[in-house]
């Protein structure tokens, strides 16, 4: 990507995933064989490089452990014996040693010196005369590719020595890298594919990271010094952009900065309408840290808190004491303030690797969240033990993910039993009324939703999956996003149902999928009867915002003309409008 | 204690990916270290690569030279798998 054609301004379209203005240098964040990038690390970083190199290893070889397992049930068993060589390639002592060594000496990132000893090795096959053992090196660049790819996997941008207010370009990201970005060094990010996006956008948007996705942007010369503007709202990436252009978006992203402060000072306010209807603004959160932005916007809890993430850097179940110390601190930290604690949401796209999960053709259909929680029922248990214990030291509620009918309810809750009979034996302290939730996002469970209501204390609607499982859209799949509405009237009317099924049982339901933090759904959401919202942290200003801007009254209204709508557009075009009138100068949401 | 002997590599395609993953198993737990030397470059069996840059033909002579405690065991089956050709 060379900078030829310096002067012509190039506008690129994609998917438009976390709003705000960006404008930057680009950092291309990519992995072939010739741009592998280089940086230096801290002496005190050199460790955990390190510790990066082995783990890309050992998932390597697990991954060809697992190959070799397929190939010997298929009975490719000559298969079976070149991953052996694979294997052994792979655990070369040599090259580790030499390639840890060099971490050490050189103070360079792992891939950067993984690279230069393949390539100082594919040197020493070039030169030898026999053309067989000069194809061995074959077998080397596919271990090397793999290793290369699991490294990738585990590459932290925020390692990088990455400028300040990057434009990130990469193929794809993958939650991780999302979630140890720091946000003072990347602007934005701009992905060519959506693959696994859902879980890294949830986290750029929990950052406030701008983000935009399915962009083609392998032909365009991009050169390292020209200015790139992405426009998170509208989807749009500016390469080159022209003077004006640049100012307009100077100006615009002065106009948000200004929006988003003044937006800030609301957190003291409560959330309620301009007739005085209370709402419940929670948050929702992946890790600890996340809390002080809770506090500071006055958030009034956290109304999901996504467990799953504290296996991110232990790449496997941490241990119950581990468990127990992560939710004690979280708890504490809350300051009285309750935290709904969802158990371990894993399989579909999330973490799949470490778990050592078995392929399926279709994991979001398969054995995720719940189902496999009930399966891998110590697990499951030691994580339920360490809730419990965790839940003297304040207001804490557990919450079971992807419920699709009553016996996973039932079952879970057995499994809870269990745990605290067994704490009762071992005499540790807990809340024995402690509170149980049960997600709503699959179509069986939203459709019996009044069954489950029965056997639980509060229901909670994650309309991410609810919206694909009742669409039957894969949220990943780029080329089928055009289908991905949470507008279907569909959604909307299963909204609907659930709060007033959980209603008439007398149970609380709140929102805790992305459209809790889009303002443009709030008066909507209002006007369906939910009394409780939980969105990034981030977003909560902007939601108390919507909420003191509209009225029960309006929202009512709105709520029942868009009930009888029949289609998505439709809808998108209502809620568009409605919020367009009450919060006229929100430049984030309001565009064209 | 240090051990050497030469050996004559037997199998149709010399030391190629498959003979030389399995004398990187069988090395795997010894404690000696062990080295082949053939057309004036000497590499380290222990590594997989090193063995393949050997380029190792079909009656290729591998002096083989192992140091350390367990260097009697290590060097019996090392000698006793190129005299199998490895099993091709």
């Amino acid at each position: 990507m060379n900078s030829t054609e310096e002067d012509i301004e190039v506008r690129l379209k994609g998917s438009p995933i976390c709003a705000g203005i960006a404008i930057g240098r680009p950092f291309f964040f990519i992995y072939s064989d010739e741009s592998v990038p280089e940086f230096s690390i801290e002496n005190s970083e050199v460790p955990e490089e390190i510790a990066r190199y082995r783990r890309a290893l050992s998932h390597s070889e697990q991954e060809i452990r697992r190959l070799q397992k397929q190939l010997e049930i298929d009975g490719a068993l000559e298969g079976v014996n070149i991953l052996d060589t694979h294997l052994q390639i792979m655990r070369d002592p040599i090259v580790t040693s030499n390639i840890e060594k060099q971490i050490e000496v050189t103070r360079k990132n792992a891939e950067y010196i993984f690279q230069t000893i393949i390539k100082s090795y594919e040197k020493k096959f070039n030169n030898l005369k026999d053309k067989f053992f000069r194809e061995r090196f074959k077998d080397v660049r596919d271990i090397s590719r793999r290793i290369m790819k699991n490294l990738r996997k585990s590459a932290s941008i925020s390692l990088a020595d990455i400028p300040s207010n990057s434009i990130v370009f990469a193929h794809d990201l993958v939650a991780s890298e999302t979630a140890e970005t720091k946000k003072s060094q990347v602007g934005a990010f701009v992905t060519e594919t959506g693959g696994e996006t859902s879980h890294a956008a949830i986290i750029a948007r929990a950052r406030g990271i701008p983000f935009v996705s399915s962009v083609d942007f392998q032909d365009v010369q991009v050169g390292k010094n020209t200015y790139v503007i992405v426009d998170g709202r509208t989807g749009e990436v500016i390469i080159n952009p022209r003077e004006s252009t640049l100012n307009y978006y100077q100006t615009l992203q002065y106009q948000l900065d200004n929006q988003i402060q003044s937006l800030q000072k609301i957190g003291g306010l409560l959330p309620e309408t301009i007739d005085g209807y209370k709402v419940k603004l929670s948050a929702n959160v992946e890790m600890e840290n996340e809390l002080e932005l809770l506090h500071q916007y006055g958030g009034e809890g956290v109304g999901l808190f996504r467990s799953e993430y504290i296996c991110l850097s232990h790449e496997s179940f941490p241990s119950e004491e581990e468990q127990f110390r992560i939710y004690k601190n979280i708890i504490s930290a809350m300051k009285g303030l309750p935290i709904v604690i969802r158990t371990f949401d894993v399989g579909g796209d999330k973490f799949r690797e470490f778990l050592n999960m078995r392929n399926e053709s279709n994991p979001f259909l398969g054995c995720r969240a719940i189902r496999f929680m009930l399966r891998e029922r110590e697990a499951f248990k030691m994580q339920l033990r360490a809730i419990l214990r965790a839940s003297s030291y304040g207001n804490v509620s557990i919450m079971f993910p992807m419920v699709s009918g009553s016996f996973e309810l039932l079952e879970a809750k057995d499994i809870l039993k269990e745990a605290m009979n067994e704490l009762d034996k071992e005499n540790f302290a807990y809340k024995s009324n402690i509170k149980i939730g049960c997600m709503i996002e699959v179509p069986s469970a939203a459709i019996t939703c009044d069954v489950l209501a029965k056997e639980c204390d509060f229901l909670s609607i994650g309309t991410n999956d609810l919206v694909q499982y009742s669409l039957a859209v894969d949220r990943g799949n780029q080329s089928m996003s055009y289908l991905y509405n949470p507008t279907h009237p569909s959604v909307i009317r299963l909204i609907k149902m659930i709060v007033t099924e959980g209603h008439s049982n007398g149970i609380p339901v709140s929102i805790c999928g992305e459209i809790a933090a889009d303002p443009r759904f709030t008066a909507l959401l209002l006007g369906l009867g939910v009394h409780e919202l939980s969105c990034s942290a981030r977003y909560l200003p902007i939601v108390k915002n919507a909420i003191r801007n509209t009225s029960i009254v309006s929202a009512n209204k709105l709520a029942e003309r868009i009930l009888v709508m029949s289609d998505a557009q439709e809808i998108q075009d209502a809620i568009h409008e409605e919020y367009q009138k009450t919060v006229p100068c929100d430049l984030l949401h309001n565009h064209a | 204690m240090k051990l050497e002997q030469e050996v004559l590599v037997k199998n149709y395609l010399g030391l190629h990916a498959r003979p030389a993953a399995l004398i990187v198993k069988l090395l795997e737990n010894a404690q000696s270290e062990v080295y082949f030397t053939c057309n004036n470059q000497t590499v380290n069996a222990k590594s997989m690569m090193d063995i393949l840059l050997l380029a190792a033909k079909k009656n290729a002579k591998i002096h083989i030279s192992v140091a350390g405690d367990d260097a009697q065991p290590v060097i019996r089956q090392l000698v006793q798998a190129f005299d199998d050709g490895f099993g091709e």
